[in-house]
């Protein structure tokens, strides 16, 4: 049902997401992996609230993710801007370019609506390569610093640790977790779903679709920026590649393959393909097409992702006293 | 006479050479049941699409409540008071009954639904509207199905439900009992009835003994223009009429 109780977005899915954050470093062999996990779980939540909750199928993804990338390095490169200063550039660059996106893109629906988000993102890749000279262009943006947490000019936390660093962007990934789970529990959110479902009704019942969906893309650019900004911190460099095409289809293969409609599937989605890319890329060079062959299983026989399979076996394995909620696939879509 | 709620005049609607609407001067009274009848293909589901904002008119005038709505959007002349249900049903399928109709009484509000940093819930009377039509329809106990696994009669219920959340001065509904079995019809005879107590209602359908039995105003179209107007008894009594559509009634 979409009538969660308010005091719940802390729990559920939230506890699960944080038991998560604070296993990873554990598990994993490097903080700085757990640390990309968590950037891509970010960019690929963005893309699930347009894609899952709003229906919309963007390549802009990788264009936001660039700009905040780039634009939190430039003011901290050219204008010593601290932390938290540079990240909020870094989310302002992406919702503003979301914004400019969105509102042209969604004058068109369906096939046509994709390809406008596709032709913008190629037109965003030749723009910072031809604009080599503020960019770096092919070699990449260098020597990007990595401020600490500071107040007021007074130095709290230095970042330099991988371990502290990962703890920093865990605070904002479960901060934005929570802020994702509001959005997606209000007036707003249930709209995006009823967009998803029927446009048309949605209209006729008094809605300007538009108006929603460029407000799905503003925060979906906004957080997408924040996750290109904090690669940046991490990598101490922003790659061309970045702003590539390929970031917005890698993004949305992490959704999908997560599970659209499922913030938890992002964080499922993202872990697996950065470990897979870890994992492989040093034994097989041609592993990408593992992931084209894993994107074809999932779409053919897992259509809720991997977090709609994990959930199917939880069903299966442990019968339910309860009998069987006749809207499951709302519940699942709430989590 | 009461007061006018709608009136067009001269209301167009071309596809390129082809005019589905042609030239349409309509005048609802407020208060009443104003019915469409007409062939299939006359351009009445044209018409309402015309006047709920779903296309736009290519010549004409449409006033509501005194105000030029000609080239309103659609969603714009929901808080004006306008709401429709489609002839082809138009529901959001996955989600359950109560979420259908709390959206449609959302949708009232219009850009307020835009607060996405609120609980859903912080807005009470957007359920508690959901529950009172779910009670009118008599569906609380199917409140948490899917729209999408009602039976086709039901969904026909609730898709003018839908429309009854926007809390409208004027209903439109565009044949409510296409494609409803025999024993579900009476079932939606009266609840428009008695919609039409409460609002004013235009209404197209086919089922001659529901238009007869509870239509203030008939308006007969075709070919994209009215051929007769008035009320049951001058409608079934014009030769035109009788010949083309209650023929076989006698
Ligand atoms: N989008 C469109 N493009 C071209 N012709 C259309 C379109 N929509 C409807 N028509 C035509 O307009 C005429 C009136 O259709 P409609 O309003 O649906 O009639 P009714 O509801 O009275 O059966 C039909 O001949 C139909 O083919
Ligand atoms: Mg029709």
């Amino acid at each position: 049902m979409s009538t969660t109780p308010t005091s719940s977005i802390w729990r559920g899915t939230t506890l699960l997401a944080v038991a998560a954050v604070v296993l990873m470093p554990v598990i994993l062999p490097s903080p700085t992996l757990a640390t990309e996990i968590l950037i891509f779980a970010l960019a690929a939540l963005a893309s699930n609230l347009l894609l899952g909750y709003t229906g919309l199928l963007s390549f802009g993804q990788g264009v936001f993710f660039g700009a905040g990338s780039y634009c939190s390095a430039l003011v901290m490169i050219h204008w010593h801007f601290g932390l938290f200063p540079a990240l909020l550039v870094g989310i302002l660059a992406g919702a503003l370019t979301a914004f400019v996106i969105g509102a042209l893109a969604i004058r068109r629906t369906g096939i046509y609506f994709v390809m406008l988000t596709l032709s913008f993102s190629q037109m965003a890749y030749f723009v910072a390569y031809t604009m080599s000279s503020v960019t770096g262009g092919d070699n990449g943006l260098l020597n990007v610093p990595r401020p600490p947490v500071s107040v007021l000019g007074f130095e709290l936390l230095s970042l330099a640790s991988p371990l502290v660093f990962y703890g920093f962007v865990a605070l904002l990934f479960l901060a934005v977790f929570v802020a994702a789970r509001r959005v997606i529990h209000s007036p707003f959110g249930s709209t995006l779903v009823a967009i998803r479902e029927n446009e048309n009704r949605a209209s006729a019942v008094g809605y300007d679709t538009r108006q929603f969906k460029v407000l799905a893309f503003v925060l979906s650019g906004a957080i997408t920026g924040l996750a290109g900004a904090l690669y940046a911190l991490l990598l101490n460099f922003v790659p061309l590649s970045n702003i590539e095409l390929a970031t917005s289809e890698h993004i949305l293969i992490m959704t999908i393959i997560g599970g659209t409609g499922s913030l938890l599937g992002s964080l499922l989605g993202a872990g697996s393909i950065v470990l897979l890319g870890d994992v492989l890329s040093a034994l097989w060079p041609r592993w990408p097409m593992l992931l084209g062959l894993a994107l074809i299983a999932v779409v053919m026989f897992l259509r809720g992702g991997l977090w709609g399979g994990l959930l199917d076996l939880k069903n299966r394995l442990i019968r339910s006293p309860e009998p069987p909620q006749p809207d499951t696939r709302q519940k699942d879509a709430a989590q | 006479m009461s007061t006018v709620l709608l009136q067009t005049s001269g209301l167009g609607k071309a596809y390129g050479n082809f005019h589905a609407v042609n030239g349409v001067d309509l005048c609802v009274r407020a208060g009443t049941i104003h019915t469409v009848i007409g062939p299939n293909g006359a351009g009445k589901t044209t018409l309402f699409h015309c006047l709920t904002g779903e296309r736009r008119p290519t010549s004409g005038k449409i006033l509501f409540d005194g105000q030029d709505i000609t080239h309103r959007p659609a969603h714009k002349r929901v808080s004006i008071g306008m709401a429709r249900s489609f002839q082809i049903t138009s529901l959001f399928q996955e989600l359950s009954v109560r979420e259908n109709l709390r959206l449609a009484a959302q949708g009232r509000d219009g850009a307020r639904a835009l607060t996405f940093w609120r609980p859903t819930e912080a807005r009470r009377q957007h359920l508690e509207i959901a529950d009172q039509i779910l009670e009118r329809l008599n569906m609380t106990a199917r409140a948490n199905t899917p729209a999408g696994d009602l039976s086709h009669g039901l969904q026909r219920v609730l898709e003018v439900g839908m429309a009854l959340c926007g809390k409208p001065k004027l209903l439109l509904l565009d044949e409510p009992t296409s494609g409803m079995g025999i024993d579900d019809i009476p079932l939606m005879t009266s609840l428009i009835a008695e919609l039409g107590k409460e609002h004013t209602v235009m209404l197209i359908e086919h089922n001659m003994s529901i238009v007869m039995s509870i239509s203030d105003t008939i308006t007969v179209m075709s070919r994209g223009q009215i051929l007769v107007e008035g009320p049951p008894a001058v409608v079934r009594q014009d030769e035109r009429v009788r010949s083309a559509y209650l023929g076989e009634e006698g």
